[in-house]
């Protein structure tokens, strides 16, 4: 690492970095402002999390050649990461911002354009389109030194990083973790703690720096404390009116998987946690009249998030749990700092994702219970085949089971190309006869 | 004799049939309890069942195989073995275990993933054992001498297909590209006691080709639709070699007989040529091609693509760029199974062939 960049980069992030914060938030210190026809006030915190996020990606230009820098999977367990000093980004988050921003299909056309197939996952293909191009809504992102992935999400995580450590010529470490079927077994088990000790020798030639045991104990403490908060937001709206949307969760859950590890990420979850208490006992619900409570199936249509919160919320219908935001969340309580490996090989490995379809449908049935849900909206979402091949199934099952209405939406979560709003709409439109009905 | 009649044949002689979802498994320790897998990659059937529980972004080798099962047509079967290959079959998988009540033995394999490090030679050796534990509680044990029985079997039905392989790389097999995947595709039922002398007549009497016509090498899952092949022989192209999932990637480049039969499968497993479904680093992948362009002078590589196969498509950019790179022209062919060639295909197909033939000439 180069001394001088480790100096731009201390500079940036002790005294450029909360100078451009101070600039950016300067404009939005009166909160979040009024709200929305339809809509309970919005989260104060939503400033806080700008912040935090805008710091991360701004301090991310300084961070090539100051510290080692790691592209990471979502899935992928960074605890063993932190005491290295990684630099982290996470590549499908930075691609969800992406299709927040309506940039999927120009990424992804950059993508296309070098050979890449329009029908490959968007994230992989905004990501692609990013490397190729250097294009991107965030300034720059740091070159990495190393890629780290887990196929606990999909073995589409796989295919994209062996591409990008084969153009960048650079080490791709997997954390391979075999699917259940059934239930897990100690070798599946034996084998994942194996290779997370057989990834030590190399994260300490790509960083340059000695495995500090202490530190690695300290760090997946705040990993699982912050996890355990974010599922205790989630678990508000578990309350009658629900004080957040889980769109506003699809936002908040940005340091959950980008800063999972750092103290930051765990002392926003505090503040948000204490806020959306507040709320609960004021009776303030995040949208003005909630009348019937849905659960989400898959990862956001990032493109759409706000039109679906508006076009739900101005009929009294709110969002109060999701398979997707909870993945961060469920497994949490299997993570022990005092064996860190072995726990960690079943908190990554037990997450929906890599769990059999009745898996997930019993997770869901469970959610559905405790959320009072009355009606589900599952997003076929064309990137996403772990997550999309089976709702077919399960929507059938969870009408059969609970008789709770459903609707299919058939999108993408950044690719809008494949999304027909004539079509959703008229979906849509007889789910919520359904659910009146 | 056709498929069906022949593994109706083979139950009648008291052998257990076990339908085989793609891609790579361990046949042998399924011989060693006197089963025969039968591969399930292309039936010849129209999908229709299967689309009220798969998208329309599924590919159609996994459409297809649930199509199977909801069809009735593996009824014959005695049980489902379902190798941990892509996120399709996986979670094809497990709508057939958890949701359909095939009311047959499902087994499901995971076979460690690439870039392998020591506990990856050891998780798949325990992997076999494992399955192996499964299967001996429907099929009762298994005995080991009939496994290393198995395993050298295993080995010789490989060496006999790299000999073959390597006779139509050297341009030394008379047999049409139609001929020969025709041939080498009956290993995905054929029980080796047949298979091995069947391939041993085919490699003894089709020795001695022209090698004549410009040569080209299959990327991809399965040569199928298969009137490329027809089309590539009307045209007197030469397939040289591939690269495809259910045929040359299959074959381990080498083997060697350990003591252990079990250490013996996993020898065989790391010797396989790079493999997507396997997350084999890319590198690994363009320097085996490339190899392959070498040894056989092929002209071009025609990548002949599944629709929505993710773990091939990702390669196929960088890998194209390579090949083109060495010099040799590339087709990319996005099929459906089953499907025929389209006009547009075989328009493009013959330009391809036009094109690698001036190189030829020139």
């Amino acid at each position: 690492m180069s001394l001088v960049k480790r100096a731009r980069y201390h500079f940036m992030k002790d005294i450029g970095a909360p100078a451009v914060m101070r600039l950016s938030g300067a404009g939005r210190k009166k909160g979040p402002g009024r709200p929305k026809p339809g809509f309970g006030p919005g989260l104060n915190c939503a400033v806080r999390l700008k912040e935090i996020m805008t710091r991360h990606y701004f301090l991310s230009r300084y961070a090539e050649g100051a510290k080692p820098v790691a592209w990471v999977t979502s899935g992928a367990p960074v605890e063993i990461l932190r005491p290295f000093g990684f630099y982290t980004i996470y590549p499908e988050n930075h691609g969800a911002l992406c299709g927040a921003q309506r940039l999927g299909p120009e990424l992804c056309a950059e993508a296309e354009a070098h050979g890449y197939h329009q029908d490959l996952c968007s994230y992989a293909r905004i990501d692609l389109g990013h490397f190729l191009s250097g294009k991107t809504p965030v300034g720059r992102l740091p070159r990495p030194d190393l890629l780290f992935a887990s196929n606990n999400i999909c073995q589409t995580v796989v295919y994209w990083y062996r591409v990008l450590a084969h153009q960048l010529k650079i080490p791709l470490l997997l954390f391979d973790t075999p699917y259940n079927f059934e239930d897990i077994t100690e070798n599946d088990v034996a084998y994942m703690v194996r290779q997370l000790e057989e990834m030590i020798p190399v994260l300490e030639e790509v960083s340059g720096r000695r495995f500090d045991s202490r530190k690695f104990q300290e760090m997946t403490g705040i990993s699982r404390d912050s996890s355990f908060a974010w599922g205790e937001v989630l678990a508000t709206m578990k309350t009658r009116p629900a004080p957040m949307t889980i769109f506003d969760a699809f936002i908040h859950l940005a340091p959950i998987v980008s800063l999972r590890g750092l103290p930051v990420a765990l002392e926003y979850y505090h503040i948000l946690l204490r806020e959306l208490r507040e709320r609960i006992e004021q009776g303030i619900g995040a949208i003005e009249n909630e009348r019937k409570r849905l659960m989400w199936d898959n990862i956001a249509i990032w493109y759409k998030v706000r039109d679906f919160s508006n076009l739900f919320a101005e009929r009294g219908m709110n969002f109060v749990t999701a398979t997707y935001t909870n993945a961060w969340a469920e497994t949490i309580s299997l993570m022990d700092a005092d064996r860190p490996f072995e726990s960690m090989a079943r908190t990554y490995s037990l997450v929906v994702l890599n769990n059999s379809l009745d898996h997930r449908l019993q997770l869901m049935e469970r959610l559905i219970k405790e959320y009072h849900v009355d009606g589900l909206v599952i997003h076929s979402a064309k990137s996403c085949k772990p997550y999309s091949v089976g709702q077919y199934d399960i929507k059938r099952l969870l009408m059969d089971r609970l008789g709770i209405p459903s609707v299919i939406v058939d999108a993408d979560i950044t690719d809008f190309r494949a999304y027909s709003e004539e079509q959703t709409r008229t979906r849509l439109e007889a789910f919520f006869e359904t659910l009146e009905g | 004799m056709s498929r069906r009649e022949y593994l109706k044949n083979q139950k009648q002689k008291g052998r257990r049939l076990i339908g085989v979802f793609p891609a790579h498994y361990p046949r042998e320790i399924l011989w060693a309890f006197n089963s025969l897998p039968a591969e399930i990659w292309d039936p010849p059937l129209d999908i229709e069942g299967a689309n009220a529980h798969l998208q329309p972004y599924i590919c159609s080798v996994v459409k297809l195989g649930l199509e199977l099962i909801l069809q009735g047509k593996g009824d014959m079967l005695d049980g489902f073995l379902f190798p941990h290959t892509c996120d399709s079959i996986q979670n094809m998988a497990s709508i057939v275990y958890d949701y359909l009540g095939v009311g047959k033995p499902c087994y499901f394999f995971y076979h460690p993933k690439a870039p392998y490090r020591p506990s990856s030679r050891r998780y798949y050796l325990e992997q076999l054992k494992s399955l192996v534990s499964r299967l001996e509680r429907d099929l009762g044990p298994m005995d080991e001498n009939e496994l290393r029985r198995r395993v050298e079997q295993g080995h010789h039905l490989a060496s006999i297909l790299r000999e073959i392989y390597d006779a139509r790389r050297r341009g030394g097999l008379s047999a049409s590209n139609a001929d020969f995947y025709r041939m080498i595709r009956q290993g995905e039922y054929l029980h080796p006691d047949d298979f091995i002398p069947l391939l041993e007549d085919f490699l003894k009497a089709s020795r001695g080709g022209d090698g004549k016509g410009p040569g080209v090498i299959l990327s991809g899952v399965l040569p199928n639709p298969p009137e490329i092949l027809n089309l590539l022989d009307e045209l007197g192209v030469r397939v040289v070699d591939d690269d495809l999932l259910c045929c040359g990637r299959r074959i381990p480049m080498h083997t060697t007989m350990a003591q252990d039969p079990f250490e013996a499968l996993v020898d065989s497993y790391f010797a396989m040529p790079p493999c997507t479904t396997k997350d084999s680093p890319l590198k690994g992948r363009v320097d085996y091609l490339l190899e392959k362009i070498a040894a056989s002078k092929a002209k071009g590589v025609i990548f002949y693509l599944v629709k929505f196969c993710e773990p091939e498509w990702f390669d196929v950019p960088c890998m194209a760029e390579a090949v083109k790179e060495a010099g040799a022209a590339v087709l990319t062919v996005d099929v459906d199974l089953n499907q025929g060639l389209s006009g547009q295909l075989t328009t493009r197909i013959e330009a391809f062939v036009e094109m690698i033939g001036r190189q030829q000439e020139a």
